[in-house]
């Protein structure tokens, strides 16, 4: 195998990139060295911020599309997504590697992290996430390492991983779906805390499905954007099995979400003007009720490419304006009952700022010079 | 504090005024709160809603400066309603003695007494005085029904402070004055007792002395004095405050509460005659015609061996007192800025902040040569040369800092403010080069006796012949440490020679066992006669710990000791009736069992007045033996401005004339120190009724700091809950001046200003003072410019308050002026 | 035996002492504040900070009610905090104090976010920074002391004793009092029992009291979830040996159709 020559790295957009990624590796630095509240703007009442809301449980949440197309492909015999599956597993192991970057980051301790593994704490739901990002993160290396075997041209590593890749894909399915909900347990035991519009008893399995259609609409994103920047070919048929898929997470997503608000707090309180139901409602029709009349609306003839975008970018927005909302807003009117306030410090929007670009550098650099998109016909 | 601070639980009715004991006291609410558990009920008059009036039944605001019209009212309700404790104000005040019939009161002469002499502000107390008998007894009518008796005198005098008047003095709404005064004047039953904490709210005033004479009026009418759970209860400002004045720390008195010699009596017999009041009433013991015995036990306490009875006992070396001089507080600056002092030990004290009209005080120390500040830290006044708006360059006076420890770093006694004289150990060594006082003034009189001994001097002889035996002594008789148990054991006082009372033979060089033993003819010695039995051949009384209390109402008799003779609650002979049984006997301070008195120690142990066959009994004595005639004085002729408590305003204050009479609006006989209308860039200036100050303003402590500040703003932990000067004021006030909560504001007088943040708070309310609206703000003075250092705290409050004082003690009136307020 | 506390905040003063005294018993350095118009000061717990008084003042018809309202950590009987740590540095001990240890924590601040009154605080300017809250002066407890800010409580405000013995002080005292307290002792129910119950003249939720406390034991609703976790484990595993399964049949058959 040989680079893929299509792929350019020296672009503006990829010099801007790593611009961004210094700029936040050197904040990363000056974080690390002065502390929690020199960089940012967490406080006794806000313990948590944007990198937990946005690139720890955001991050996680894109990720999903890993296990859904490897256990589509591995486990269901979807043979007809085996080109994405390189793809959508690097995806979520990058967005893995950089949500623990972020939690590094973000705990006030971070030569610590491996402590969950040794000091066990299993009435900790927390406990329970570290043990699944630890063994999923290794999940996602295995499942990704054949690309690097390949490379390096070690036939019988590839050929070993591929015996073993049905168990190891069934292992990370049931990580995830466990890990997908338990982010959402994480928020079960704050029900006086988090406003009643997000807070339920069955806030796990609301993460855990949200993440289904969001971790469908990032591979479809990805590979649009793939398919447009490295000059493949767009594959119709697996975009609009993902948009598929993505409605009818959505349609079921939808349901649980109304049942909740009438079963719970009642219509009315989505429409009490407050900051919270205002987010709510945003949340509810722009990551939801728009993006599926997007998708199921767009189309067909002309392939509806960009009102596909559109309606991925919107769930996107939506579940991550969710996990915000959850993590946040949801809990900002008992945090502030003090006066106090949080809007994140420039420096935690650059470093976010910075594992994005780190993410997307590494996956265009993998997509060089790694086997991540093999037998794709080139434009 | 006739009683102690235990006995507060033993109240039915507390009333809190003039003070803020949640506040400034706080661990009296202790016993406050056991009180009001009991279900006692707290009253609390304050100008402003307090920690204290939190805690209180019932609360009633009134304007500062209005305490007399509030207690006035008080006695009119007493008198009025016939609440009065009649069997107690018969037996044990002048209530039924019969005054002149020269005598005329504030409702005859518009606003004054019979006798003032406008020239000197003086009166001539001739007509103050009671009917008296061929042999000098007073007069008495036991019916109290005739007009000329004390009762129906006072009844007269307060009828003129109805209901009416009085709300529109002090602003107190109608309803809650009655309130009040329903429920305190309940007490006047005999089973039924009232207590009243008061502290520099009362005081701080001109007319200071006569506010704590009105409620001292109210307690004997409602027969709450000398009983458990009663009193007249001063609540001390420092630790030791009452020691320190027991021990003469103001300038009219000697230990003890001896005179201050003047120079109009050369002679210790003299002084002794002067001072020692005679009495033909024959029912008085009159304790003090045992002045002569005091007075030589403590100069043979001073001068040691070198006091006889040629030389007077030393009494001429005895500094004294111009006659007529007042050489008080606020004089002591005044004089200081006339260029008449040298030198200035301002020592455990802070004036550039705590004194009243603080810029006039730092501009005084400017015109001293030298000045000592010894203290625990450096503080405004040690460093007054560097403080706001003075240049170091113009300022001549030299400062020397001399520090000195903290209580805890030595040993010693304390006197509480219930009088008890409490023994504490040295928890830590001094810190750095600090001294304790005894060292530092030790030191101090070996170098000055040394001087005069080498060099001679204009009057030696008060240095030279003082007896200084407090420890080991070196080749040059230096004392080379100080021990604190031999001045103890001076103060209580030895035998000088071998002396046989009663049949007992007291060697020489034993210690007085009690004060009764003193002798006139320098045969004992006593450095200060109210703590002799303090300090005995039984041991160090005060050391006591003991947690017995056999009486069961907290006397805790053999816990440290308390003067007089540890007398726990004083005049508690007032506490029975005639035949010695008490008034309360769920409370009884003493009873008389037929042979002596158990329970406390009484105010002498003389039989009760009646036989139990209801025959007087002719070696009994009345209770109250400091008074001449043995009883209480509800008329007291002895103070300056009248003989019974009449209201003035403030120096400066809201109202253009003295809603009571038209001629007199300040205190007759308060000395002024500017006449109005004069000029009008002298330091002492003041602005009654003016525009330009419309508001009144008074000063207070907090919880947090203490006093100026010296010591407690040096502590982070104390700075952090209270870390600047603010003024509270009502959300009226603030409405009309655009000033909102927490905004800087500039709170000037016509003395000074000061920076601080506002409170706007309900929690003052504005006063309806003779039909017009009047608004009050209030800020504490604990704070000073130089601690915190960055000055953040901002400076004292007593910038503002004026120079006056009370007519009869020169407290300055720091509780009442005027001043206005400005967002910046 | 857990101990446990009945704090009567009719009888608290407002003079601050506990909060000194915590400080100086636990070694807590003063920051610097500015006087914001109230008594209260600093203006919240912090890392500094473990108990502090708060000033309520409330205009009634009758006048002001100025209340003081001690904070610090209630100490939960099942405290939310310990069960959500990862790394169980937080405990409830058998005495009763919920206690951190330094050792294990590794800044996540999940006991922050978890605590339904917002006790634990945290060292922000450090760069080391560890979780700090009132730990019931456990030490002192096990030596037989009693809490430092009990100590030197001038009003003997809060009443100290063994857990069922302050309940039924509580109690008693309401119903003793009736006029005087209102009939709810909180910490009863809140968050399913806490060791630190207040007792009140004036009703908690106009003292700022949080009222949206859940009435029950936190960590049972995260638990409700954690305990079925290998069920769902299994479910997953199930269904994806099944799918695997049937698609592979499938796949097979649609083979052999084809061949």
């Amino acid at each position: 195998m040989k680079n893929n020559h299509e792929i350019k790295l020296m672009t503006p957009f990829t010099l801007f990139l790593l611009l961004v990624i210094g700029l936040g590796g050197v904040l990363a630095v000056y974080r690390l060295v002065n502390g929690l509240g020199a960089s940012t703007n967490l406080n006794d009442d806000f313990p948590w911020g944007l990198w937990i809301g946005f690139d720890l449980l955001g991050g996680v949440a894109m990720a999903a599309g890993g296990f859904l197309i490897a256990g589509a492909v591995h486990l269901l015999n979807m043979k007809k997504y085996k080109p994405i599956v390189r793809p959508a597993v690097l995806t979520a192991f990058l967005g893995y590697l950089l949500a623990v970057v972020a939690l590094i980051l973000d705990l006030g301790q971070p030569h610590r992290i491996v402590y969950p593994a040794v000091m066990w704490q299993v009435h900790s739901i927390m406990w329970v996430v570290a043990m699944h990002v630890i063994f999923y993160t290794m999940t996602l290396g295995v499942e990704s390492s054949p690309m690097l075997f390949e490379k390096l041209k070690w036939q019988k590593a590839v050929d070993f991983v591929n015996k073993i890749i049905v168990p190891v894909v069934l292992f990370g399915v049931m990580l995830s779906v466990l890990h997908q909900s338990s982010l959402g347990a994480v928020f079960l035991i704050v029900p006086g805390k988090l406003s009643p519009l997000w807070s339920t008893t069955f806030l796990p399995y609301l993460f855990l499905a949200s993440s289904v259609m969001m971790g469908l609409s990032m591979v479809s994103i990805e590979s649009i954007a793939s398919a447009r920047s490295f000059n493949h070919k767009m594959n119709y048929e697996i975009l609009n099995g993902l948009v598929r898929g993505c409605i009818i997470a959505l349609l079921v997503y939808l349901v649980l979400k109304l049942y909740f608000l009438v079963t719970g707090p009642g219509v009315g309180a989505a429409f009490a003007g407050t900051m919270e139901a205002n987010m709510y409602l945003l949340e509810m029709v722009g990551g939801i009720i728009l993006p599926l009349a997007i998708l199921a609306g767009r189309n067909r003839k002309t392939e509806g490419i960009n009102a596909m975008v559109t309606g991925h970018v919107l769930v996107i927005g939506g579940v991550l304006l969710n996990r915000l909302n959850v993590s946040i807003s949801g809990m900002y009117g008992f945090q502030n009952a003090t006066g106090t306030t949080y809007w994140p410090s420039t420096i935690e929007f650059v470093i976010t700022l910075g594992l994005i670009a780190l993410g997307i550098f590494l996956f265009k650099l993998w997509a060089k010079y790694l086997p991540l998109f093999p037998g794709t016909e080139v434009n | 504090m006739t009683n102690h601070w235990i006995d507060l639980r033993n109240s039915d009715v507390i009333l809190i005024m003039g003070s803020n004991a949640a506040e400034n006291h706080p661990i009296s609410f202790r016993w406050v709160t056991e009180a009001q558990e009991r279900g006692a009920t707290l009253i609390s008059v304050d100008p402003r809603f307090t920690r204290t009036s939190a805690k209180a039944d019932l609360y009633a605001p009134l304007r500062s400066g209005s305490d007399i019209p509030f207690i006035g009212g008080m006695i009119n309700y007493i008198l009025q309603n016939d609440l009065f404790h009649r069997e107690y104000v018969r037996l044990y005040t002048n209530g039924p003695f019969l005054i002149n019939e020269e005598f005329k009161m504030p409702g005859d002469l518009d606003g004054i007494f019979s006798g003032y002499d406008s020239e000197k502000r003086k009166y001539d107390k001739k007509s103050w005085a009671f009917q008296t008998n061929g042999d000098g007894v007073a007069l008495q009518d036991p019916a109290m029904t005739n007009p000329m008796c004390v009762l129906q005198q006072m009844k007269k005098h307060y009828a003129r402070y109805d209901m009416e008047t009085v709300s529109s003095i002090t602003g107190t709404p109608r309803d809650l004055l009655e309130k009040v005064y329903s429920i305190y004047t309940a007490t006047g039953k005999p089973d039924k007792v009232a207590t009243i904490m008061y502290a520099m709210g009362w005081t701080q005033h001109t007319v200071g002395t006569q506010n704590v004479r009105a409620m001292a009026i109210v307690q004997l009418l409602l027969g709450n004095i000398g009983r458990a759970g009663g009193g007249v209860n001063a609540l001390r400002g420092e630790s030791n405050v009452q020691g320190s004045t027991d021990h003469c720390l103001l300038f009219h008195i000697l230990p003890g509460y001896l005179r201050t010699p003047v120079a109009s009596l050369p002679t210790l017999e003299e002084y002794n005659t002067q001072a020692t009041p005679t009495t033909k009433e024959p029912l008085s013991a009159n304790w003090w015609s045992n002045y002569p015995k005091y007075s030589v036990s403590m100069l043979k306490a001073f001068y040691g061996e070198n006091a006889t009875r040629d030389n007077d006992f030393g009494y001429s070396w005895l500094p004294k007192l111009d006659d007529g001089q007042n050489a008080s507080w606020l004089m002591i600056f005044h004089e200081m800025m006339k260029d008449k002092f040298k030198g200035f030990f301002a020592w455990g004290q802070n004036p550039a902040c705590s004194g009243s009209n603080a810029g006039k005080v730092r501009q005084a120390l400017a015109k001293l040569d030298w000045m000592v500040n010894v203290n625990l830290f450096d503080n405004e006044t040690g460093s007054f040369w560097r403080g706001p708006g003075v240049n170091p360059a113009d300022v001549k006076t030299e400062v020397f800092f001399l520090p000195c420890c903290a209580s805890m770093e030595k040993e010693g006694s304390i006197t509480n403010s219930g009088r008890w004289a409490q023994w504490r150990y040295k928890a830590v060594e001094p810190a750095g080069e600090s001294w304790p006082d005894s060292e530092i003034m030790n030191e101090l009189y070996f170098r000055v006796r040394t001087l005069y001994e080498k060099d001679g001097g204009a009057f030696p002889d008060p240095i030279v012949n003082l007896s200084w035996e407090f420890g080991p002594k070196d080749s040059q008789g230096k004392v080379t440490a100080v021990d604190t148990h031999l001045i103890a054991k001076e103060i209580n006082g030895y035998f000088l020679e071998d002396k046989e009372i009663k049949d007992t033979l007291y060697k020489k060089g034993s210690l007085v066992p009690s004060f009764a033993f003193l002798q006139d003819d320098g045969s004992t010695s006593s450095g200060n006669w109210l703590y002799c039995n303090s300090y005995t051949d039984k041991g160090n009384m005060m050391a006591r710990r003991s947690t017995e209390d056999p009486s069961g109402i907290g006397l805790y008799p053999e816990w440290s000791w308390c003067w007089p003779v540890n007398r726990r609650i004083i005049y508690n002979r007032a506490s029975v009736d005639e035949y010695g049984k008490p008034f309360d006997p769920k409370r009884a301070v003493i009873e008389w069992n037929g042979e002596k008195w158990v329970g406390d120690v009484p105010d002498g142990g003389w039989p009760p007045l009646l036989n139990p066959d209801g025959t007087p009994n002719p070696k009994s004595m009345k209770g109250f033996i400091m008074k001449p005639a043995g009883v209480a004085h509800l008329f007291g002729p002895g103070l300056a401005d009248g003989p019974f408590p009449e209201h003035y305003e403030p120096l400066e204050c809201p109202v253009q004339e003295n809603p009571m009479n038209k001629s007199h609006r300040i205190n007759p006989t308060a000395k002024l120190f500017f006449e109005e209308g004069g000029d009008g860039k002298s330091e002492d200036v003041f602005y009654t009724c003016d525009t330009r100050y419309p508001y009144v303003a008074t000063t207070y402590r907090v919880t947090e700091h203490w006093q100026t500040g010296v010591m407690t703003r040096h502590l982070p932990w104390l700075l952090e809950m209270m870390p600047q000067l603010f003024v509270e004021m009502s959300i009226e006030l603030a409405a009309e001046k655009a000033i909102k909560n927490g905004d800087k504001v500039r709170v000037s007088s016509g003395r000074g200003e000061v920076l601080a943040y506002a409170s706007v708070t309900s929690r003052f309310k504005p006063f309806k003072i003779m039909n017009s609206t009047v608004h009050q703000v209030g800020l504490p003075w604990c704070f000073g410019w130089q601690y915190p250092e960055d000055g953040s705290g901002g400076d004292s409050a007593n910038l503002l308050t004026p120079t006056i004082g009370d007519a009869n003690t020169m407290i300055p009136e720091t509780k009442a002026f005027m001043v206005n307020i400005e967002k910046v | 035996m857990a101990k446990s506390v009945l704090v009567d905040l009719t009888r608290c003063i407002g003079c601050r002492g506990c909060q000194v005294a915590c400080k100086e018993w636990n070694e807590r350095v003063a920051r610097k504040t500015i006087f914001r118009g109230d008594y209260s000061n600093p203006v919240r717990l912090s890392s500094d900070c473990y108990t502090r008084i708060r000033f309520e003042e409330k205009e009634e018809a009758s006048g002001p009610v100025w209340s003081f309202v001690k904070e610090q950590c209630l100490h939960c009987k099942n405290p939310a905090c310990v069960s959500v740590c990862p790394v169980a540095a937080l405990t409830k001990t058998e005495n009763g104090p919920v206690v951190y240890n330094y050792d294990r924590c590794i800044g996540c601040r999940y006991c922050m976010v978890s605590c339904p009154f917002q006790i634990p605080t945290y060292e922000w300017d450090s760069a080391r920074p560890w979780v700090q809250k009132c730990s019931f002066c456990s030490e002192r407890i096990k030596d037989d002391l009693v809490p430092a800010c009990i100590k030197v409580c001038p009003t003997t405000t809060m009443f100290y004793g063994e857990e069922g013995e302050v309940m039924l002080e509580a109690r008693k005292r309401l119903q003793d009092n009736p006029d005087k307290y209102v009939p709810h002792i909180y910490g009863e129910k809140e968050a399913g029992g806490t060791a630190w119950v207040y007792i009140s003249s004036v009703p908690f939720e106009d003292l700022n009291f949080r009222m949206d406390v859940p009435q029950v034991v936190l960590p049972d609703l995260t638990w409700a979830y954690i305990s079925k976790v290998p069920a769902l484990f299994g479910v997953v595993f199930v269904a994806g040996v099944t799918g695997w399964v049937i698609t592979r049949r499938i796949d097979a058959a649609s083979k052999e159709d084809q061949s």
